[in-house]
């Protein structure tokens, strides 16, 4: 918060967080109140940084790069799943509820245990895809064409907002079938009917009830839901439109 | 393991809590509309829907059962049947076979491949064409009264 | 290639690292490969100090050329060795330097010049060719010069260095914080931790200890009574909605604000700016310095005026050097290893400075220091063992380690 928020030096607005907090070992979560100075600009993360360092050391918080592209800092803030280093403080009413990502076992107060997100996801995935960002541009010699990291910044925010993932923790949940059928979309040296056998399975892409909240939650454009119906339709052999291709 | 470790820092992570949207029974994460996109509405109106038109299918058993108690005890049904209460369950009943109907189909041409990025305008012109049909049916059901 | 050592034997010695940034991470798996048994603590997640944030250039050195060739030449050494052992966590489209105005070609001899002295393989380009490769360039530019700079993922490249010294035996812990060292006639012989997962707090033991804290080194030395030159020096940067350019576009000239824009997925970043602060927990995110990224920003790519805006945030470097300096782009961009044994206290070593395309060789080179006093004749080998992926450091079986 700097100065250039708060003219002529008067004190700055405050907001009440309410912030989930548990220490293993405890017998169970609590909610902490922090008056917190929050301007324009202020982001949850700011908010909440701010908090341990001039109120409470012992909060534990996850983020990395503080520009939505590490994808660490997931959590959902008044009971919707955002990262927080992008979310402003200042739009989110006078009390604000932060609480760590649904479906996963919480390590300690906002941060989840990302292994449970790992765990779910095929044993290959790609990392670099093709760019298809300037197609008019031509690349320079001994480069082929441009690439780029996969959208999919491994948030957990889809898992977090998934229905079936609130009632099955079997299911391997949206990022992990989206991921798998981008490698159907570019499979860079992996063979599809490795991806489809895995897909295939009650607990694959056949437990996705088309709710779409992964969609709606998903901060890096993944678009999971559609990618999951893709994968069905590929796995119901071919119920094959534009549709499958998917665009971007 | 190299190094000694601090009390407590054995199996970090196991026996975490887990946060669950929903009203505080375990497995009503589904149910709980707040924080919801219109995926997530619709999807559990179809759980609600279906989970009502199977309560219902065991009642339409039953009524039809009194057929097997003779004409007075039908006609006796009949009487009930066609009063206001029964008459707006009976539109209810139309509700919840129109949405189930329709958001089946619509799932299943999303779900299936065929159109999966259009999911939100299927459910907004099933909904109208959904809508239309249900006053048609209501306007005549009451009316036939 | 997975393992590539056996896991340290019991009676191995021991190092405590402080700090779990790319240089910890980096130093955990060079000291777990010579069988040094190695325990590491960060205070928050790996790579949320100031590794995390920053743009995700992989340095080509071709920066560094005129000023500062000994940075230059350790940058393109290391960007060949990081291609070749963290496959995948890069977007490898090179970058270019891009020439704007007459100043700009006054500088471009000894650009070209500081190239080739380090090193560095360029290959000098007309404004059409470079319009041919980056549409959305400024058409004013004059000319242009294309360089191996490419584009890191800034925390997961780092979390590879982290998963292979996990796999190999190291202990890392994040969300445990150092509250002191522990002293004991002039030596270090520990640290108080709380662990932050518990609440609960205790002392961890080791035959050395290793401050890898960056810009917070200054705050950790000062636990065992010495000082670290080292001036903590934020930069502004400001991403941006929209994949504006596949290659990292540099400015042509000495360096100054807003002078690079590098992709990042569908973002842009344009960065970044300089000045110098005693805390760097306490950093500001100047609203004139925003601006001023939009505005130089725009003067490579104009299409960065109108981009829609997702995320401004400062990143504190580590810079050496007495406190003196002003803007902080005076200090070098180089690193140091600093044996505290000349300061009077042992079992401590500093390792600070540099940059994120210098991790490896920065841990090559205190992971030497470390070995000699401990006297483990062990070289690196860091130098060829390809890395595990990141999401190993998250799996639990073997099967992620292929």
């Amino acid at each position: 918060m700097s100065e250039a928020d708060h003219p002529n030096g008067s004190s700055p607005p405050t907001r009440m967080f309410r912030v989930y907090r548990y220490k293993r070992g405890d017998p169970g979560w609590r909610f902490d109140a922090f008056e917190v100075p929050v301007g324009a600009r202020t982001t949850v993360l700011e908010a909440l940084r701010w908090i341990q360092l001039h109120r409470d050391r012992t909060l534990a918080l996850r983020y990395s790069c503080l520009h939505a592209s590490c994808g660490t800092c997931g959590m959902q803030v008044n009971g919707r799943e955002v990262l927080a280093c992008v979310t402003l403080a200042d739009t989110l009413g006078s009390t604000i509820t932060v609480e760590p990502l649904a479906n996963i076992p919480v390590l300690t107060d906002l941060v989840v245990d990302m292994r449970q997100l790992f765990e779910r996801f095929p044993d290959e995935i790609g990392t670099v895809r093709m760019s298809d960002a300037l197609p008019q541009a031509s690349p320079p010699d001994g480069i082929e064409t441009y690439e780029r990291f996969e959208d999919c910044i491994e948030c957990g925010l889809c898992l977090s907002a998934c229905p079936v993932s609130a009632t099955s923790d079997a299911y391997v949940g949206p990022a992990a079938l989206a991921a798998a059928q981008r490698l159907l979309e570019e499979p860079r040296g992996v063979d599809p009917e490795r991806i489809l056998d895995w897909a295939d399975d009650p607990n694959g892409a056949w437990q996705c009830h088309a709710a779409f909240e992964c969609t709606e939650a998903c901060p890096s454009n993944v678009r999971p839901a559609e990618r999951i119906m893709a994968l069905r339709g590929r796995l119901a052999g071919g119920l094959r439109t534009v549709a499958t291709v998917m665009p971007g | 393991m190299s190094g000694q470790e601090l009390p407590g820092t054995e199996r970090r992570g196991d026996d975490g809590p887990v946060l669950r949207k929903g009203v505080g029974v375990p497995a009503s994460g589904w149910f709980d509309p707040r924080g919801r996109a219109l995926g997530g509405f619709a999807f559990a109106v179809n759980r609600v829907t279906g989970l009502g038109l199977v309560v219902y299918l065991y009642l339409h058993l039953a009524v039809l059962s009194m057929l097997l108690r003779g004409e007075s005890a039908w006609s006796g049904f009949l009487r009930l049947a066609t009063n206001w209460l029964f008459l707006s369950l009976d539109v209810l009943l139309i509700f919840g076979i129109l949405y189930h109907g329709l958001n089946g189909i619509r799932v299943a041409l999303v779900g299936s491949g065929v159109v999966p990025d259009r999911q939100k305008a299927l459910w907004w012109a099933l909904g109208v064409i959904g809508t239309i049909t249900l006053a048609f049916s209501a306007l005549h059901i009451y009316g036939s009264r | 290639m997975t393992r590539s050592a056996p896991r340290a034997s019991r009676d191995a010695p021991h190092v405590l690292i402080v700090g779990g940034g790319g240089t910890g991470g980096a130093l955990a798996h060079d000291l777990t490969l010579r069988g040094i048994r190695v325990t590491l603590v960060e205070r928050g997640e790996f790579t949320s100090g100031t590794t995390g944030r920053h743009h995700g250039l992989l340095h080509s050195g071709a920066r560094y050329a005129v000023n500062d060739r000994e940075s230059a030449i350790e940058c393109i050494e290391e960007n060949a060795i990081l291609r070749a052992i963290c496959p995948g966590s890069f977007e490898e489209n090179d970058g270019l330097f891009v020439a704007l105005t007459d100043e700009d070609m006054e500088y471009y001899a000894d650009f070209v010049e500081g190239c080739k002295g380090c090193g560095i393989p360029i290959e000098e380009l007309t404004a059409q060719e470079a319009l041919r490769m980056e549409p959305l360039l400024n058409p004013e530019l004059k000319a242009a010069v294309r360089v191996p700079d490419a584009t890191m993922d800034a925390m997961r490249m780092p979390l590879r260095f982290f998963a292979s010294a996990k796999h190999g035996g190291a202990t890392l812990y994040n969300f445990m914080e150092v509250l002191d060292l522990v002293v004991a006639d002039g030596a270090v012989t520990g640290a108080t931790v709380r662990d932050q997962v518990t609440g609960s707090e205790g002392d961890l033991h080791a035959d050395l200890v290793v401050n890898a804290t960056g810009p917070w080194s200054e705050k950790i030395a000062r636990m065992a009574g010495v000082d670290v030159p080292i001036s903590p020096s934020p930069g502004v940067m400001l991403a941006l909605h929209g994949r504006l350019c596949n290659m990292v576009i540099n400015r042509m000239h000495r360096s100054g604000d807003g002078d690079i824009v590098v992709p990042q997925r569908a973002l842009s970043v344009v960065g970044t700016s300089s000045w110098t602060v005693e805390d760097p927990d306490e950093l500001d995110v100047p609203e004139d310095h925003v601006a001023r990224m939009r505005v130089e920003g725009a003067k490579l790519i104009p299409a960065v005026a109108q981009a829609g805006f997702r995320a401004a945030w400062s990143a504190a470097r580590p810079l050496i050097g007495a406190m003196e300096a002003d803007s902080g782009r005076e200090l070098s961009r180089t690193f140091k290893t600093i044996d505290h044994a000349e300061d009077g206290v042992e079992g401590f070593v500093t390792i600070t400075g540099g940059k994120a395309t210098t991790l490896r060789g920065m841990a090559e080179l205190c992971a030497d220091v470390i070995s000699r006093k401990l006297g483990v004749d062990r070289p690196s080998t860091t130098r060829t063992v390809t890395t595990l992926p990141h999401t190993a450091f998250y799996a639990e079986n073997e099967r992620r380690l292929a």
